[in-house]
């Protein structure tokens, strides 16, 4: 078994285990994520409590759950969204180029002036927190990297005969991007997309352990991580479990993207 | 290169950088006077005084002429919490930083340079393994649950260092340079610099760790690129010692790509000491920036992003100086 293999494997499982922590969630979770059961505050692990419960005496278990909801929920939902308006941007550089071309680098070139939590910090600084304003943040955030993977592969891909004779054979500008630009760029996209999404997940995370992500009542693992702090010396399983679930989840998504890239750039195959 | 280009580059930045922090007072949804004054109300004289004080009845061009002459001379106003001038804050935060950036990023650099090496020369040995598996993992790992892990072992469960802050309360370090580790050995109080140090270990240790897994992965990786050169086989026919190759042939010509990997790792650090000084309790920049988000406090925040952003791009400008020293085929490049 070769290396890519390993990392993708070890990675996809990882992964597949969030999804399926995710989908259980919504149709079952031994309690609600909500729940406060009485007499129950701070219990460690046990068969009752999975995970044991928090300071409200809310059930871990089921809070995870349904935080894995939130983590790949918002972690797609940024990748998606940071995709279509980074690559649409990226292709619509490379393609129309001169003016449009140095003013969308220009842009992204400011957003990334800054290392992304700050900017993502600063955003909801202005906006406020909030799932919506969280979810901007971090979209605004991921969106110069796809559009510079997109925009330089599109770029060598317009150099090539195949757009030119397009081009004479009388395609319209549309129909060049549609079905010839963007399909070929699609490759580094779908490498980057899982990176994308965990970088997402973890700027998710950070802000919620700041006090400026997801608000209170939802169970995000970043939220569950900050309000744990106390309870660092009574109870440690608050602080392990939802940090040991982020990182799983992030390393499993950057595994997937390791073996992706290896399987598809021979030359990289025995880093 | 001449130098003028660079002054009118940097000097281009930083007038972009005045115009994001000026702009972000005005891009908050909904009146900031209204914002600071809160829900018990004002009178009309008390409005027209915060106007005043935030700049705010004068003419938009007006505005920013003088935000960027304050901004100069280091003046952003007073702090809406604190009520104190921020540039008097920022002189006592800044050294805090500053003091537990540069050990994060002196042990990493030194580990991850020591490990990447390692690793690089012993290819597929168990020191390899182990490096690669380090670096993945660190990449992944959220700093600010790592800092819980650590607080947990080494400070709660065995209590070898402190929880948080800089110091302990019974010393009282007179302010000299700003940092601690130097003001508490000048300050002659027996025990003050171990205490200092104490408190400094677990914070600069999280800290590095994030950098550390970067400078591995890059150091290992460009040091297999280049042990593949054609220059580097000859030197090794030509009967050299393997400490010569490796350090007069094979660093030195990896330095660019490692110096721009330490470059982009400070960028990172301060992101880290954000979460980092949020979980130890840290009285430096980064806490003291979430707090001043948490309370939307518009000047401070202004004042914030404007400092982070200069440092960034004094980073950058430095790094990108350095590389030119370390690689001289770059030298000549036009920017």
């Amino acid at each position: 078994m070769n290396k890519m293999n390993r990392s993708f494997i070890i990675g996809s499982i990882l992964v597949s285990i969030f999804v399926l922590m995710a989908v259980v969630a919504s149709f079952w979770t031994p309690h609600g994520y909500q729940e406060v059961i009485e007499n129950a505050a701070l219990l460690k692990p046990s068969l009752l409590y999975f995970f044991g419960t928090d300071d409200l005496g809310r059930d871990t278990f089921s809070r995870i759950l349904v935080g894995a909801q939130f983590s790949l929920g918002i972690g797609l939902l940024v990748g998606g969204l940071a995709i279509l308006i980074g690559a649409s941007m990226g292709v619509a550089a490379a393609y129309y180029g001169g003016k449009v071309d140095s003013l969308s680098v220009q842009v992204m070139n400011a957003i990334q002036a800054m290392p992304s939590l700050l900017l993502a910090l600063f955003v909801v600084a202005i906006l406020g927190p909030g799932v919506i304003n969280t979810i901007l943040s971090v979209t605004l955030v991921s969106i110069p990297t796809m559009f510079r993977l997109v925009r330089s592969a599109a770029q060598i891909e317009m150099s090539k005969d195949y757009i030119t004779s397009a081009r004479a054979l009388g395609a319209s500008d549309w129909r060049i991007i549609k079905s010839h630009l963007f399909p070929n760029c699609l490759t580094p996209l779908f490498v980057q997309s899982a990176v994308c999404c965990s970088e997402a997940i973890l700027n998710t995370a950070a802000l919620g352990f700041l006090g400026l992500g997801i608000p209170a009542p939802y169970p995000e693992w970043g939220t569950m991580l900050s309000d744990s702090k106390n309870f660092i010396e009574t109870a440690p399983h608050l602080m392990t479990i939802p940090g040991l679930c982020l990182l799983l989840l992030i390393l499993g998504m950057q595994l997937v993207s390791d073996g992706l890239r290896d399987q598809m750039d021979p030359k990289l195959r025995n880093r | 290169m001449a130098l003028a280009p660079k002054v009118l580059k940097l000097f281009l930045s930083f007038l972009f950088i005045s115009l994001m922090s000026f702009s972000i007072i005005r891009l908050i949804p909904g009146d900031p006077v209204q914002n600071i004054i809160g829900e018990r109300g004002a009178s009309e004289e008390r409005i027209q005084d915060i106007k005043k004080s935030l700049g705010l009845d004068k003419s938009v061009p007006e505005q920013f002429f003088i935000f960027v002459t304050n901004a100069v001379r280091g003046e952003f106003g007073e702090s809406i919490v604190s009520k104190q001038p921020i540039w008097s804050e920022f002189k006592v935060l800044w050294p805090a930083t500053f003091e537990l950036a540069l050990l994060a990023i002196l042990w990493s650099s030194v580990a991850g340079l020591l490990l990447g090496i390692l690793a690089a020369i012993k290819r597929d040995s168990i020191w390899d393994y182990g490096a690669v598996t380090l670096s993945t993992i660190g990449f992944a790992m959220p700093i600010f649950w790592w800092g819980l892990l650590v607080i947990f072992f080494f400070a709660v469960s065995l209590g070898w260092f402190p929880v948080s802050g800089r110091i302990n309360v019974e010393y009282d370090i007179p302010y000299r340079t700003g940092l601690l580790l130097i003001d508490s050995l000048l300050s002659g109080t027996s025990g003050a610099f171990l205490s200092a140090l104490k408190h400094m270990v677990l914070p600069a240790f999280v800290l590095g760790t994030v950098s550390l897994a970067f400078i591995v992965r890059v150091t290992r990786s460009s040091f297999i690129d280049i042990q593949k050169e054609d220059y580097v086989r000859t030197a090794r026919a030509k009967g050299l010692k393997s400490s010569q190759v490796i350090f007069k042939h094979i660093f030195k010509n990896s330095l660019p790509q490692i110096l721009t990997a330490l470059g982009l790792s400070f960028g990172q650090l301060l992101t880290g000491a954000i979460m980092t000084e949020t979980i130890f309790s840290w009285p430096g920049l980064g806490r003291w920036l979430v707090k001043s988000i948490e309370a939307r406090d518009y000047p401070a925040v202004q004042a914030g992003v404007f400092y982070s952003m200069v440092i960034i791009v004094l980073i950058n400008f430095f790094t990108d100086e350095l590389i030119k020293l370390a690689n001289p085929k770059m030298r000549d490049q036009a920017l």
